[in-house]
């Protein structure tokens, strides 16, 4: 390579580097809190690491929540984003640790791989809460919605409403424990197992369920095409289809449209704003509800609370800081959870709420980041949602 | 051995009084023989399927469905043709597309009512959403294109970039939401039964089209004739067009046996008073879906621009010999600046049917649209030592694998299973085909 190539390839480089940089820092909103708060002021210093920023709702919901909370009780917020990379997850504890965390909110890129990141914190002594994933480490305060519950809510509902008749199962990533077991663990609690055993429910399709690669939306859609074109040449006809999550449900509304097949019952969870729309233009029945909202707050005040030197078992979330609709079951004290390995760690683990066009104005009124202008589009008064919507 | 198989072969070759092999017959049509392969590898792929889902796969909604769902894919790969054809590739493709379907559904849902107070209503919206999307996929095509053959930045390289920039720039589109919301008539493009051309009108394109495969044929032998070139048999030349014409009215009639949903027709019905239900319900025929008449199109605009025009020359002679297509005085940089904005547009095209068919765009719309489209290009025939490639090959390849795809799903083999046998039928087929070319030459 001679000498001008070299220059040459150097400068983009540069050029690059500098674009990079600078857009890593400018575009999200609340990133310049990170930067300055290299000197930690308040006594209690929360970081936070996210697996990602690439699923809307992290930076949307659970972030603002987190950092209100720990900053109105006087603590000081700072954090990191991984981009779904189990490296970059550990470098970014690290980082935390250094800046003087007291304590940490992991969303775990992978369960096993933070362990290390676990074990550094607790060498430093600094509490770790597992923030919506679980982490299978007995010293982690994990703080999630009730992932079993929400499967549950989703057959639940469209169970209501088609008793009877042929069921479509859309699941999704085949490598995500939430896809194969805790989800389909709710549907069966539900009482689907029972009415297939029965005979009242029919599964059209792969009797398990269709996986979906990556929960991707165009490969729900190309499935739920090729399962539509099978029914219809058996003569068999979609009474209700059970997906997994929004972004999932988002690839079966597609394939239904596509087909003009009208919209049998389907469900979905997470209150994307699609989704939402859709619940309200009568194309989802229902969208089951993680109001992220809450759950940022609860782990905002455990952390704070851990700060203070509270024993993990001792934690209790204050009487109206969270919503009663999502409070525990268990009630608003710490309690033991078995992981599916067997540990035991202390939890709190919040309820989902089933939301149909009948309670929309529950999302719309909650400050949710699908905002009443996304969930109300092209909604008319004699679509589902349409008294939602004030039309 | 290029792309010249439409071309007439060496003068001075004899035709008439060869033997009467199976080989020199279908030599003498002209026939491409990889693509004739290839279309029967198409058609036993389908056959398999069909005996194994017990006589049910081979129907036309099927067809239909998985021809949509191919649709993206082949029209890409029209593209990628060109760029491996100059000894280049394109990995930037999947996150265009990303990039361009996330625009639309912003166009439409914000930016143009908002900003240029374009509301819904607005006549031919759609087409000023689709204007403004080709132009961003030309725009990138062209930025990459100038870096790769002016600067002499690797395209491998540059590309790869393209691909992680330009899906993390669809990020800060949307800051990672799906967008849903496209006009009812830009969803059209996206196909099913309302985005088709309807009965009458798919038999009318199938007329055209089979009297443009006649009228070519005898332009062709009239102007062999006058150059003194030789030309087929007579019999070659019907076979020809009886073929063609077949072919064409068979896909019309195919596309045709399929009706519209009885909810469907019912609503529209009482939408547009089309009168009282008849007996047995309405049918109404479905006709092609859109997305196949702009992959037909799109091929054809391609064809003609490869084989054609100045440019595809020139795509073809870099490809064969760089150095004596720069000597030749070939600009070189420019025409490969050109194939990337072609591949850009082409992007653009497929993201308007992605986006349709969504009714919107999410995040990861187009992911590893790249591996697909690549691997379209290289069933169908098109080498990376530069050269060689035809368009229609590439839109087979993309073929054979939605119907890889559809049929596994059809099926009920789940997506690990599928990726398996994607992998292994891009091996195959690329095998063989190194096999025969080795054996021939």
């Amino acid at each position: 390579m001679d000498i001008r190539k070299f220059a040459l390839v150097a400068g983009v480089a540069a050029i690059l580097v500098g674009a990079c940089s600078s857009s890593a820092t400018t575009a999200p909103t609340t990133a310049p809190t990170t930067a300055e708060s290299m000197a930690p002021t308040g006594d209690c210093v929360v970081g936070v690491s996210w697996n990602n920023f690439q699923q809307p709702r992290w930076a949307a919901a659970d972030k603002p929540n987190i950092q209100q909370t720990v900053e109105a009780g006087g603590g000081t917020y700072i954090d990191a984003d991984a981009n779904l990379s189990n490296e970059q997850q550990l470098t970014d504890v690290d980082t935390l640790i250094n800046k003087g965390a007291n304590v940490l909110i992991l969303l775990a890129q992978d369960n096993k791989a933070i362990l290390p990141a676990v074990k550094k914190a607790n060498d430093a002594g600094i509490p770790v809460i597992a923030y919506d994933r679980l982490i299978e480490d007995p010293s982690a305060l994990y703080v999630t919605f009730d992932n079993v519950a929400v499967g549950k809510a989703e057959a639940q509902a469209v169970l209501d409403k088609v008793p009877t008749g042929n069921y479509v199962l859309i699941k999704g990533d085949p490598g995500d424990p939430n896809a194969s077991t805790f989800l389909p663990q709710g549907w069966d609690e539900a009482g689907l197992a029972d009415k297939v055993s029965s005979g009242d429910i029919k599964i059209l399709g792969p009797a398990d369920g269709t996986y979906t690669d990556a929960w991707a939306t165009e490969t729900a859609q190309k499935n739920m095409e090729a399962i539509i074109d099978q029914a219809n040449a058996s003569g068999d006809k979609i009474d209700a289809i059970l997906a997994e999550n929004d972004s999932t449900a988002l690839g079966v509304v597609a394939a239904l449209t596509a087909k003009s097949y009208g919209f049998p019952p389907l469900s979905g969870q997470d209150g994307d704003p699609a989704n939402l729309n859709n619940v309200a233009l009568g194309k989802q029945y229902v969208d089951v509800w993680k109001n992220a909202n809450e759950l940022g707050k609860a782990a905002g005040q455990a952390a704070l609370d851990l700060c203070a030197g509270t024993a993990m078992g001792d934690l209790t979330l204050p009487d109206g800081l969270i919503n009663a609709s999502v409070a525990p079951s268990a009630g608003l004290k710490a309690t033991d959870f078995t992981t599916p390995n067997g540990t035991v760690v202390k939890s709190f683990i919040l309820q989902p709420t089933p939301i149909t066009a009948e309670n929309l104005d529950q999302v719309i009124s909650a400050g949710w980041w699908a905002t009443k202008d996304d969930i109300c589009k092209g909604v008319t008064a004699s679509d589902p949602g349409g008294a939602a919507c004030g039309m | 051995m290029t792309n010249l198989a439409e071309a007439p072969s060496q003068p001075g070759q004899q035709r008439s009084g060869a033997g009467t092999s199976i080989r020199r017959l279908i030599a003498q049509t002209e026939i491409d023989v990889r693509l004739f392969g290839m279309l029967v590898a198409l058609a036993v792929i389908l056959l398999t399927f069909n005996v194994l889902s017990g006589g049910t796969f081979i129907r036309p909604t099927n067809m239909v469905t998985l021809s949509v769902q191919g649709a993206g894919i082949a029209i890409i790969a029209t593209g990628m043709v060109l760029v491996i054809v100059s000894r280049n590739i394109d990995l930037s493709v999947g996150s265009l597309v990303g990039f361009v379907a996330m625009s639309y559904a912003l166009l439409m849902t914000d930016l143009l009512p908002d900003v240029l107070g374009i509301g819904p209503d607005f006549p031919f919206r759609w087409a000023i959403a689709l204007a403004i999307g080709i132009g961003i996929g030309a725009a990138f095509g062209a930025l990459q294109g100038f870096i790769i053959a002016y600067i002499g930045v690797p395209s491998f390289i540059v590309t790869l970039g393209g691909l992680l920039s330009i899906r993390g720039l669809v990020w800060y589109l949307s800051n990672g939401a799906a967008v849903s919301g496209i006009d009812r008539n830009f969803q059209l493009l996206g196909g099913g039964a309302q985005g088709s051309l309807g009965g009458t009108l798919t038999w009318v394109a199938a007329i055209i089209g089979c009297l443009a495969i006649i009228a070519l044929l005898v332009n062709s032998r009239r102007q062999r004739r006058r150059f003194d070139f030789p030309v087929r048999p007579m019999w070659a030349e019907l076979l020809l067009a009886v073929a063609g014409c077949v072919a064409v009215l068979g896909l019309a009639a195919f596309a045709n046996a399929n009706h519209w949903p009885q909810g469907l027709a019912n609503r529209i019905a009482i939408e547009q008073n089309w009168g009282p239900t008849p007996e047995g319900g309405w049918q109404v025929q479905t006709g092609l879906p859109f997305p196949i008449l702009l992959v037909i199109g799109v091929g054809l605009v391609m064809t003609w621009l490869a084989t054609r025009r100045r440019f595809g020359r020139y795509v073809y002679a870099y490809g064969g010999n760089p150095d004596a297509a720069e000597l030749a005085g070939i600009n070189t940089r420019m025409t490969i600046l050109k194939t990337y904005v072609v591949m850009g547009i082409l992007c653009a095209i497929a993201a308007a049917i992605a986006a349709a068919r969504l009714n919107g765009a999410t995040l990861d719309i187009g992911v590893s649209y790249e591996l697909y489209v690549i691997a379209a290009a290289v069933i169908g025939g098109t080498s990376f030592t530069g050269g060689i490639g035809t368009i229609s090959g590439a839109i087979v390849g993309a073929f054979v694998m939605a119907s890889l795809a559809y049929g596994l799903s059809y099926m009920g083999v789940i997506s690990p299973g599928q990726n398996v046998a994607a992998g292994i039928v891009l091996i195959t087929a690329v095998g063989f085909d190194t096999y025969n070319r080795r054996r021939g030459s």
